[in-house]
């Protein structure tokens, strides 16, 4: 009965190299799965926070007035991201541009829309956070159970050269061995790529919606800078 | 200014979830993995030729095997004992045969038959204290009422065990049936003088419900030709358990149909 091989008594049992093997696998693994659903946590998050903020912003609020309870949310600890995080940045420009006389509509525009796309691409670059890992696990986790496969495999063929007695017990449990560090591998780097497709694309479809959030809030801004300029221009 | 809302570690907002949920990932996984292999463990039926003493026990613990007995026992004994010992020295012949008859009805109308002797009470195997007052009627026809009372008061106390029991002994049952063909066995067992302390050979022995061994095969040698075709003699000189015929064929078939034994001779002196 104790002849039985069990997993761990296999993985325990192994050869320094092949254990040191799977257990880089097993922390690849785990970091990323951590990412996984940390991600994916992240990303339900945005999606929330998108449809909150372009209900609201669509909803005809004066955009001062958004502009504002976002200074009170941020004030009370919350962090702003995603799509009001670009609208804040655009609106703080375009105000600030705006109380200076001499800029013309165009340069006020201007302006607003290059903060927003700083602000898009910070967005842009926390979507994208921790991805690179995931990629590179799903890519290079197969190539290292694979290597300690072979290692295990080599060692236990050495073995065989040794012994006087060549059976298939001999190199079965080292082979066995063996084979779990690719098991490890595949184990790791599946979830790693389906989990980085699937995030990819997300992170794209978050970014077209960030993109076309711009130009429509800075169609929008255009119309406010002409008027304002328009209004100050009779004024003056 | 902008970067005073960038700074802001965005983080720390999602820590523990997913470290729970990795945690819990990798531990189901090792648990799946780990649980599996242990459960595919085939049961299988040591052989090794036992002292005699240990021998004598291995007997009697197969004949207390019911474990529902004792339950019932530590009530009814008390009115049955005194009558016994004050009127009939005759008697106790026929009563500590009874009492071992006792136990059997409650588990199965199974169990009994095996345990050897005991046909008399098989008729009425549900009422399992029933059997047990009806004894004493021919003997004490007075004490039979106030007996009979007290069984029922017991019965219903104890109404709801049976089944609980019943399930249980079927393990047992089987159990016991593991120790006596591991006894028959060695009983016709003689290790080769080759044999060593150490060595180890699993048979499958393939049975029919009647009992008949109607294959034995090596599965794993010990590596010793003549040991292992002893452990295969004594297998075919036991020939048949018919014994076996008792047991219920769901559980014959889940434990008996293939068995597994494994001979490993210890305790040899030389």
């Amino acid at each position: 009965m104790e002849e039985q091989l069990s997993l761990l008594d296999l993985v325990w049992n192994a050869t320094f190299t092949v254990q040191f093997v799977m257990a880089t696998l097993l922390l690849a693994s785990m970091v990323s799965w951590y990412m996984i659903v940390n991600r994916y946590l992240y990303f339900r998050d945005a999606n929330d926070e998108m449809y909150r903020f372009e209900e609201r912003f669509w909803s005809g609020i004066d955009l001062s007035q958004l502009y504002r309870e976002g200074n009170e949310r941020s004030a009370d600890g919350f962090a702003i991201l995603g799509m009001e995080s670009i609208f804040r940045a655009g609106f703080k420009e375009f105000s600030r541009l705006a109380q200076q006389p001499e800029m013309d509509s165009e340069a006020l525009v201007e302006g607003a829309r290059r903060s927003m796309r700083v602000a898009v691409m910070r967005e842009e670059e926390r979507l994208e956070r921790h991805l690179a890992f995931l990629a590179s696990v799903g890519s290079t986790s197969p190539y290292i159970g694979l290597f300690g496969t072979v290692w295990g495999i080599m060692h236990s063929f050495r073995g065989l050269a040794n012994s006087t007695q060549a059976t298939l017990a001999t190199v079965a449990p080292g082979i066995s061995e063996a084979l779990i560090a690719t098991a490890m591998g595949l184990f790791a780097a599946i979830p790693a790529v389906l989990a980085y497709n699937r995030f990819a694309s997300k992170v794209e479809v978050l970014n077209n919606r960030y993109d076309t959030f711009v130009d429509e809030f800075s169609g929008i801004l255009y119309r406010q800078a002409f008027a304002v300029r328009t209004r100050e221009k009779k004024a003056g | 200014m902008n970067t005073s809302i960038y700074a802001k570690p965005v983080m720390p907002r999602i820590v523990v979830r997913p470290a729970l949920a990795t945690i819990m990932i990798h531990g189901l996984l090792v648990l799946l993995l780990t649980a599996n292999w242990a459960s595919m463990d085939r049961e299988r039926i040591k052989v090794k030729p036992l002292p005699n003493l240990v021998n004598a026990r291995l007997v009697d613990a197969s004949d207390l095997q019911p474990k529902p007995k004792p339950k019932p026992e530590p009530v009814k004994p008390k009115p049955q004992p005194k009558p016994e010992p004050v009127k009939p020295k005759p008697e106790p012949k026929p009563e500590p045969k009874p009492e071992p008859v006792k136990p059997k009805p409650q588990p199965k109308p199974e169990p009994k038959p095996e345990a050897v002797k005991p046909k008399p009470e098989p008729v009425k195997p549900e009422p399992k204290v029933q059997p047990e007052s009806a004894k004493p009627t021919p003997k004490e026809q007075s004490n039979r009422d106030a007996l009979a009372r007290i069984a029922q008061e017991e019965l219903s106390s104890v109404s709801n065990e049976p089944a609980a029991e019943l399930t249980a002994t079927v393990d047992e049952i089987s159990a016991s049936f593991s120790a006596l063909i591991q006894r028959t066995v060695i009983s016709y067992w003689s290790p080769p003088p080759s044999a060593r302390n150490g060595m180890e050979c699993e048979l499958e022995v393939r049975l029919v419900p009647t009992g008949e061994v109607v294959g034995v095969r090596v599965i794993r040698s010990s590596g010793n030709p003549a040991f292992d075709s002893s452990a295969e003699n004594a297998v075919l000189k036991a020939g048949a358990f018919p014994e076996l015929q008792k047991l219920p064929s769901a559980e014959f078939e889940k434990k008996f149909r293939r068995l597994y034994l494994i001979f490993r001779p210890e305790d040899l002196r030389y």
